[in-house]
């Protein structure tokens, strides 16, 4: 489903201002992407880069750096998490990101608490769908990806 | 790119960035908060200390008009991604009178804190990195 455009994926979780997804792995892992949001923001990505594999990140510190011709930032972290490993696809074409931005994970963690712990600071479902849409409208924006 | 620059792996360090330009000088007025958005992203703890002429870039009206280059952004959307990305915004008290800037009533409300010129030379003293546009 979409909102001005914005794809929204119900099965993810999100942080409260939809700016990344996570998604929860068959090996226990969690996978960390930017939501379509976010993408449409920051406009065509030139530059990703991921804190090092091993590198243990607190609540509030970034896992990784993004940069477009227009905009840079982190792409936030609000678990206790350690890196396990950056995306090399992504890393080596980081507009990937605008244009599939839900296949193009960015950073796979393993969380320090047990992952449905670790899970329930994140918005999913219906609820999430609901907080994204009212970003889109309030925020007023308008999703377009690369091709 | 070698695939060790995919991964940062710097220490946490303070950085002070001096902000003097100001609408006098559009093209050097976007840079400095691009700049501390990546170092903040990267954990550095980045303060951008506005005095001389970079105060009028922290006064109501500004810049919600100024822009750095034809067709780009406007400067308070520059300032607002650094704050969203934990840029601390710092105003010199001493550089208001000469613009006539009241600090009660004519700031944008990014401003995190209005310090005199002795917090800024312990700031100096302090940082790990200290820049200047």
């Amino acid at each position: 489903m979409t909102c001005n455009g914005c794809e929204f994926k119900p099965d993810l979780y999100y942080d409260d201002q939809f700016q990344i997804w996570v998604s929860k792995e068959e090996d226990g892992t969690l996978k960390v992407g930017m939501t379509d949001l976010s993408q449409s923001i920051a406009g065509k990505i030139m530059h990703l880069r991921v804190r090092k594999p091993g590198t243990r990140r607190p609540p509030g510190k970034p896992v990784a750096t993004v940069e477009s011709a227009k905009w840079a930032g982190p792409i936030p972290n609000f678990i206790g998490c350690v890196i396990n490993e950056g995306n090399t696809q992504v890393l080596e074409n980081p507009k990937l990101l605008n244009i599939d931005p839900y296949g193009a994970w960015i950073a796979r963690v393993t969380s320090d608490l047990p992952v449905d712990e670790a899970l329930s600071v994140f918005l999913t479902g219906d609820e999430a769908r609901k907080g994204y849409c009212e970003r889109a409208h309030r925020d007023d924006i308008h999703c377009e990806r690369l091709t | 790119m070698a695939n060790s620059d995919f991964y940062i792996d710097n220490d946490e360090q303070t950085v002070l960035i001096i902000m003097t330009s100001g609408p006098s000088t559009p093209s050097r007025c976007a840079t400095p908060f691009f700049l501390g958005s990546i170092l903040s992203a990267m954990d550095a703890e980045v303060r951008i200390f506005f005095t001389m002429e970079g105060v009028r870039l922290i006064q109501k009206g500004i810049p919600e008009k100024l822009v750095a280059m034809e067709g780009g952004k406007t400067i308070i959307e520059f300032i607002r991604d650094a704050k969203a990305a934990g840029v601390k915004i710092i105003a010199c008290m001493p550089a208001m009178p000469g613009y006539e800037i009241n600090i009660e009533t004519d700031l944008i409300d990014e401003v995190d804190d209005v310090v005199g010129g002795g917090v800024l030379a312990d700031l100096i003293l302090t940082a790990d990195k200290v820049i200047s546009f």
